[in-house]
């Protein structure tokens, strides 16, 4: 523990949680700016070891380079950090539970990191969306973490975690099941924005493409439903819980908005959806920096959609014991 | 743990299992990019599966594939502009970047430029099928193909009300590079046509074969599809200038008068509004295109549900059965290979919204020439060079044009209304 009483194991998945975020955004916008062949080797850059390619040429040098290599090396930071936490846990942190989530995110990052490897030298856009879609799972992982081995989560939601069996009133009951399946749902939004990001021209046909459509759609309904369910379940919850599902409505009414504006600034007005008469006058400009922002930040948000959940979920009693049959 | 032990193990399994499955979505490698045979030609043609690989083959050996592209000089195309516009999305260390149609406009148009790309069906109008070799904005004449600047205009100032964007912040060498690509895709399509129409013709010593020969493959077919492209070039409108002191006001209201003439008879589909509800049942030629097969379709299956098989010859039955095998073939090429025929509205002239640029010479072009592909007739020949001047001058007045005549009770910006 720290003089302020945190944990360090705490302190490194909080650090891990916020650069894992970094390193989406830079993930989402290497697709936005579809960078990703921007270096054609891999795990070198330009034949120089990744940590050694020299600096000026990375940040001064093309956008495309920069995103890219950025991505790299905020990757393998992640992976150092994992690796760093996970010692942390195996030596300080008794919960069973964390040490499994641990085990969990060094083999994340460690196949994801492969991941990305395996998409620059097969230049394979399928890879990339498996890529895409292990991305948000390892930032779930680590966002777990973080609240399992936090202060408040380790000595009121979780006592479970420190050996103590504690009791989840069975009242709560319907707010973590409407917790987790909004982290279930959210995560599959992120998957369908996969398949519809990296989308291939070649090898997807309009009829794939609106059934890739209307799932997301479908996806995009169920997580707001969900969202906004767990305000009410929540709000009489003596735990974060209250605040995370707050926080997490609003986000996902702002996700709609972009969500919109994604599409708005990527392919124009959908057809039959809305009035000719609300066609702007002047055409979209392809590759603004407001539409890349718009877009970008439609994906990171949803990632942190689903990083609230997983927080929702645990403050809501994910891995706290229930009620023996009948004591509730 | 007890069942009623929250939460259940078998419940986190099952999510886990989703969340697992979901990550790997779409496992498999991806299979290369390749043109896309116009299925709906060849079956309207009816080939036979050898002819369709013929015809395959040949495009292959004068075209390459969407990685590789061959440039013929035949074609009068640049090798190197195409070569930065095909291929996968890639960068090099100075930030070159490669793939340029893949990542701009294969979404839409497509690999292989037919239109159908992912996202083609969600876009109104939909995004334009280079194959036939048609193009609406041009300052040429309506039967003639556009110039390169006329492919580099409408990338970089894109359609206005339409989803096509400008490309006006990407570099004069990559939109030079997409205009050149997408006119190697137009004549690689029209030859794939032309190819596909020659069967017809053949006579019976060719047993269902064209000859691969460089005088019928280079001379007679690729030659006379990529001459018209090269001869776009001397072919722009020579527009006489609007008089510099032209009367203004004079003008509009001569051009009134032939908006609502018979000499030029916009208002057959304009409407008398201006609104573009003259007419709205007409379609371009590539809706058209599929309509009228979808129409010898019904009425093919009408007759074949009616001729009774019975009393036929061995021949006859064997026919009518090709026939079934035939229909039933074109339904599912229509179901993969066409979107659904939508009409084409005529614009509305009182939202100031033209496709082909709103500068004053963008609309003598639409009006003189007429809009390729689209119901628009070319005014040429009919109504001469200075009165075409009057009617751009009305139309471009309509967004601004108080409303006396459309009904409103007072008097109000038209473009108000709507």
């Amino acid at each position: 523990m720290t003089s302020m009483g945190l944990s360090w194991t705490f302190l490194l998945a909080c650090l891990l949680v916020a650069v894992t975020a970094v390193l989406l955004c830079f993930g989402a916008l290497v697709t936005t700016y579809d960078a990703a062949m921007a270096v054609p080797d891999w795990p070198a850059t330009y034949g120089h070891n990744m940590f050694l390619f020299p600096f000026a040429e990375w940040f001064y040098g093309p956008w495309d380079l920069f995103l890219e290599h950025g991505h790299r090396l905020l990757g393998a930071t992640v992976g150092l950090i994992t690796l760093a936490l996970a010692a942390a846990v195996w030596l300080r942190e008794p919960s069973a539970t964390v040490r499994g989530l641990v085990v969990a995110a060094v083999l994340l990052v460690v196949v994801q990191g492969a991941l990305g490897g395996a998409r620059v030298l097969l230049d394979d856009k399928t890879v990339a969306k498996v890529h895409a879609c292990t991305g948000p799972l390892f930032f779930a992982v680590a966002v777990a973490i973080a609240a399992l081995t936090g202060r408040s989560d380790m000595g009121r939601t979780s006592p479970a975690l420190v050996g103590q069996a504690s009791r989840l009133p069975s009242s709560q009951r319907p707010a973590l099941r409407v917790a987790v399946a909004l982290v279930v749902a959210a995560y599959m939004q992120l998957v369908a924005g996969a398949q519809l990001r990296h989308l291939d021209a070649a090898a997807v046909s309009p009829a794939t493409f609106r059934w890739l459509v209307a799932l997301h759609l479908a996806g995009a309904a169920a997580v707001a439903a969900l969202s906004w369910t767990a305000v009410p379940l929540c709000w009489s919850h003596r735990t974060p819980a209250r605040r995370w599902a707050v926080v997490i409505a609003l986000v996902v009414a702002c996700q709609l908005a972009l969500g919109a504006g994604a599409w708005f600034v990527s392919w124009g007005v959908p057809s039959g959806l809305l009035p000719a008469s609300w066609v702007p006058s002047e055409p979209i400009a392809a590759r603004s920096g407001r539409g890349a922002a718009i877009v970008t930040g439609h994906v990171v948000l949803g990632m942190m959609i689903l990083g609230g959940s997983v927080a929702l979920a645990i403050s809501a009693g994910l891995f706290a014991k229930s009620p023996a049959r009948g004591v509730a | 743990m007890t069942p009623e032990t929250m939460p259940r193990r078998s419940s986190i399994a099952f999510a886990g299992l989703i969340v697992c499955l979901a990550a790997l979505t779409g496992c498999g490698k991806t299979p290369p990019a390749y043109f896309r045979p116009n299925m709906v030609e060849a079956t309207k043609q009816r080939l036979t599966p050898d002819q369709e690989k013929q015809v395959a083959t040949i495009l292959l050996a004068m075209f390459g594939t969407p990685d590789e592209p061959v440039c013929l000089p035949e074609t009068g195309l640049d090798e190197a502009k195409l070569r930065l516009a095909a291929g996968p999305v890639r960068s090099d260390i100075v930030g070159r970047k490669n793939g340029l149609y893949r990542e701009h406009c294969g979404h839409c148009h497509g690999v292989t430029g037919d239109a159908l790309g992912p996202t083609a069906a969600f876009l109104n109008p939909y995004p334009r099928d280079y194959r036939p070799g048609v193009f609406k904005f041009k300052s040429t004449e309506r039967a003639d193909k556009p110039t390169h600047a006329d492919l580099v205009r409408v990338l970089h100032k894109g359609i206005p009300g339409t989803s096509m964007p400008s490309f006006a912040l990407l570099p004069a060498a990559q939109v030079d590079a997409l205009a050149e690509y997408v006119k190697y895709l137009s004549i690689r399509g029209e030859t794939e046509l032309t190819l596909m129409r020659a069967y017809f013709e053949l006579d019976d010593e060719a047993q269902g074969s064209l000859p691969e020969t460089r005088e019928f493959l280079i001379d007679e077919t690729l030659v006379t599809v990529a001459d018209k492209w090269k001869a776009a070039a001397d072919a722009e409108i020579q527009v006489p200038p609007m008089p510099a002191d032209i009367d203004l006001v004079a003008s509009i209201a001569k051009g009134k008068e032939l908006f609502y003439g018979d000499k030029a008879n916009c208002v057959k589909c304009h409407g008398v509004t201006g609104l573009g509800d003259g007419q709205a049942n007409d379609y371009d030629d590539w809706n058209k295109a599929i309509v009228e097969i979808g129409k010898e379709l019904s009425s093919g299956s009408a007759a074949a549900r009616e001729t009774s098989t019975s009393g036929m010859s061995p021949d006859e039955l064997s026919e009518h059965r090709a026939q079934l095998a035939w229909l039933d073939k074109f339904g599912r090429v229509l179901d993969g290979d066409a979107l659904e025929p939508r009409t084409i509205p005529p614009r509305n002239l009182r939202h100031g919204i033209y496709r082909g640029g709103r500068r004053p010479i963008d609309l003598y072009y639409r009006i003189h020439a007429g809009i390729n592909g689209a119901p628009m007739p070319a005014a040429k020949g009919t109504v001469p060079p200075e009165e075409i001047w009057h009617i751009v001058n009305y139309v471009r007045s309509l967004p601004y044009e108080l409303d006396g005549e459309l009904g409103a009770d007072k008097p109000m910006l038209a473009r108000d209304r709507f």
